[in-house]
């Protein structure tokens, strides 16, 4: 035992590099501000105030949420069908199933959200054939449409990976059981299969959600300048502007509203499916 | 309880089910009235469950029909059948608590909230978890879960329940109170349970009508009482229960023969002379002193069971043969890193018409080995000279270097006994064997028999008859060179009997049954 554990030290001292000690930075930026030159830093709480005090932030802050939410919303929607098709079909077909739905993740996300940029662009296919079809002067890109879109394309996958292995641990017994007791197909789905994917759902919610809302790419890609997200302004605030502080305090926001959103939906999850929920 | 002029409530009509080409149900007729308690009973892979799921609605079937109250419901979905079923694995919903788990089915046909609670609290009552409500179901012990499982099924007021094994997973005491326990449930209800296990003393203890299966056809129908003491056949009384099953032979109406005497029985409706299978059960032999009783018999062993002691008798001994084996320190010829053996062997005159080089090797152990790398080497050459008379011939082995090794080839006559009151032929020939032969084989019984090429069948040849025994005057791990018996023994007439009383080992007893505990069945068919 006392080898193995030895084995985690690597590790350990990689997580405190990588992970735990660029949280203590954000921490510690968050509540300073450059100083004079007698001291270099002084403990603040200005940027938080100025988050707040400034409606734009805020703004901004509401419309991630929001997209973010869709972009969830429209991934349950879309991802929940196929995630059942491909429990439901027989093991070689749902293995290949499940590799289509994998197989984009292959490239690489950035470049795959190019491409979406190309095809939605002015002279782009997709205009092209909605051209076509008879819808002249649509415009695609820059718009919130093209944001989601791109967001449910990018996170989609996470979600019916994420259901699909809820769904297939189903115990057939009690979808029988259910139709003993004279549930037809509709009222089985509901009151068992349903209620019993919950806990995939949930971590659907949680990988597709927090990447969606602090997502920054995306939003400049496919938005253009004009659709700035949250995920933007914390760019903009370390890269543009060089205000480290102010970035750091964003981040912080973002960080508890995500731990908020978790708590949420983790106690809506054990509520739906009791307590504590089966914890893998 | 089945009262045959009811008309029967359900009816399955020559159903056939097929996997994959597999036929696991070959045409089962079977008719099941109101009240019964039902038990299919067999063997995991009979059918029984299949047949089960083909009546819950969860298999459809390959061909037949299934009736239900006069009606045809072969095409009925599960949900639209008033059967309710009890799995297995109980399959209790685990995001439901123990209320809305027996709730679903009453919440699915949207009866009234008050109706619910009043149905789902009575159910409770019925199975004592009155105070288990919000008790979550993942919280409940195998026999709680059970129980709930069966309220669940049940607060629908099904016409039938059906259960799937419910109590293989309880352990043995609990699995004692729950079938005392669904036994007083069903007769509370009273509706028609049907039951499938694989456990006989279950079917025994619970069952109005008892349904034993086999290989996906029913070998008996009948009531705990006809199947125990009225067995079909050989298979349903090897299967309910231990039993003496002898070959016998009808001789008329009430008088059948077995064991080598003639005793009143109470079946008729036999051919004469009709060669039958003769059950009688361990617990209907009483064991009296010799003598006194209609068999007399050595008892061979005893086991003492918890509250019996179950006694083997037998009544006749096997038919016996005795052969010399001849053991000597092993001494191989040694040539240079050449080393070669062989024994001495018998043959029979019969035996040398067709006799090979390979026979001759194997029976003479011919082998030969490399001394300094232990790699075993080909014997190239056998000389040999042999007439088919009785005598001794030389044999000379040899390597392609020229070790060699010259051992006899006895011919004698066939060495066999021969039993004409039994009808039958035991055999085997005397052998010659090193120390390490016997020293070094893991199945010496085994080995012996093959080595003196022991075997046993009827005077009519027929059957062959299995060496039970083997004896020998040796002490397998400290032998030394020098002539030994073996005697190889056939299996003589044993009985198996429970008694109370311990007997020893090698007394000599009297057999005692009356002509109503001897059960005549019609022998199976072979193949």
């Amino acid at each position: 035992m006392k080898s193995f554990k030895l084995m985690t030290i690597p590790y350990i001292i990689w997580s405190i590099i990588m992970i735990i000690l660029p949280m203590v930075m954000i921490l510690f930026y968050a509540f300073i501000t450059k100083g004079n030159s007698v001291r270099q830093f002084i403990f603040t709480f200005d940027n938080f105030l100025k988050f707040f005090s400034d409606p734009v932030f805020f703004d901004v802050l509401k419309r991630s949420v929001y997209i973010a939410l869709i972009t969830t919303l429209f991934c349950i929607i879309l991802g929940y069908p196929v995630a059942y098709i491909i429990a439901r079909a027989k093991p070689k077909t749902s293995a290949i199933l499940v590799l289509l739905v994998t197989l984009p993740t292959w490239i690489n996300m950035l470049v795959r959200t190019y491409a979406w940029r190309s095809i939605l662009q002015e002279n782009g296919i997709a205009v092209a054939l909605l051209t076509l079809m008879g819808i002249k002067n649509v415009k695609l890109i820059e718009t919130e449409f093209a944001v989601i879109l791109g967001m449910v394309y990018n996170f989609i996958p996470f979600m019916i990976l994420q259901i699909y292995n809820s769904l297939s641990k189903l115990d057939e017994n009690y979808l029988t059981a259910a139709a003993d007791l004279g549930a037809n197909r509709v009222q089985t789905f509901l009151r068992i299969t349903l209620p019993l994917s919950v806990p995939g759902i949930v971590s659907g919610i949680t990988l597709v959600f927090l990447p969606a809302v602090s997502s920054f790419f995306i939003p400049k890609l496919l938005g253009g300048g004009q659709f700035v997200m949250i995920g933007n302004v914390i760019e903009n605030q370390f890269l543009t502007a060089g205000n480290w502080s102010f970035g750091s305090a964003i981040s912080l926001i973002m960080a508890i509203l995500i731990i908020i959103s978790m708590y949420i939906t983790r106690r809506l999850d054990a509520k739906i499916t009791g307590d504590g929920g089966d914890d893998k | 309880m089945s009262d045959e002029n009811n008309k029967p409530l359900i009816q399955f009509q020559n159903i056939v089910k097929e996997f994959d080409g597999q036929v696991v149900l070959k045409g089962i007729d079977l008719d099941i009235y109101e009240n019964e308690f039902v038990t299919l009973l067999g063997p995991s892979g009979c059918g029984k469950t299949t047949l089960l799921r083909i009546l819950g609605g969860f298999l459809p079937q390959s061909e037949g029909k299934v009736m239900f109250d006069g009606k045809d419901i072969s095409a009925l979905p599960a949900y639209k059948r008033e059967i309710n079923t009890v799995f297995q694995k109980y399959a209790l919903f685990p995001h439901l608590n123990v209320f809305d788990n027996i709730a679903f089915g009453l919440k699915i046909k949207k009866e009234p909230k008050d109706i619910i609670e009043q149905k789902v609290n009575r159910m409770l009552k019925l199975v004592g978890l009155t105070e288990y409500g919000k008790r979550r179901v993942t919280e409940l012990s195998g026999g709680q879960q059970q129980r709930i499982a069966i309220a669940r099924a049940l607060v629908n007021e099904p016409k039938v329940l059906l259960l799937d094994e419910p109590l293989g997973a309880l352990d043995l005491k609990l699995r004692k109170e729950m079938q005392r326990e669904l036994k007083n449930i069903q007769e509370e209800v009273g509706i028609t349970f049907v039951f499938v296990t694989h456990d006989q003393e279950e079917a025994l203890t619970m069952s109005d009508k008892i349904v034993v299966m086999k290989d996906g056809s029913i070998q008996q129908i009948g009531s705990p009482t006809d199947i125990y003491n009225e067995p079909a056949n050989r298979y349903v009384a090897n299967f309910i229960g231990e039993s003496n099953i002898i070959n016998g032979i009808m001789k008329q109406d009430r008088l059948v023969s077995f064991a080598g005497k003639n005793f009143d029985c109470v079946d008729s409706g036999f051919s004469a002379d009709e060669s039958v299978d003769v059950v009688i059960r361990p617990e209907d032999i009483d064991i009296v002193s010799a003598g006194e009783g209609k068999l007399v018999g050595t008892v061979k062993s005893r086991l003492f069971k918890g509250v019996h002691y179950e006694t083997i008798v037998e009544t006749r001994q096997g038919t016996n043969i005795t052969v010399q084996m001849t053991v000597s320190e092993a001494k191989p010829v040694i040539k240079e890193n050449e080393a070669i053996s062989a024994n001495d062997f018998y043959l029979d005159v019969s035996d040398i018409e067709e006799l090979t080089v390979s026979d001759i090797i194997a029976r003479a152990d011919a082998q030969a080995w490399n001394t300094v790398t232990d790699e075993l080497i080909s014997i190239t050459q056998t000389e040999y000279d042999i007439k088919p008379e009785i005598g001794t011939y030389p044999v000379t082995f040899s390597t392609s270097n020229g070790t060699s090794v010259k051992v006899n080839m006895i011919v004698a006559e066939e060495n066999k006994v021969v039993s004409e009151k039994y009808g039958e032929v035991i055999y085997a020939v005397n052998i010659y064997k090193n120390v390490d032969d016997i020293l070094e084989s893991p199945l010496l019984d085994t080995d012996l028999k093959t080595w003196a090429n022991a075997q046993a069948w009827s005077t009519d040849e027929e059957e062959t008859i299995e060496i039970t025994d083997v004896e020998y005057d040796f002490d397998p791990d400290n032998i030394t060179p020098g002539i030994y018996d073996i005697t190889f023994k056939t299996k003589g007439y044993e009985f198996k009997i429970d008694t109370t009383d311990r007997f020893e080992i090698g007394q000599k007893v009297g057999l005692q049954f009356t002509p109503d505990d001897i059960h005549v069945m019609k022998t199976e068919v072979r193949g």
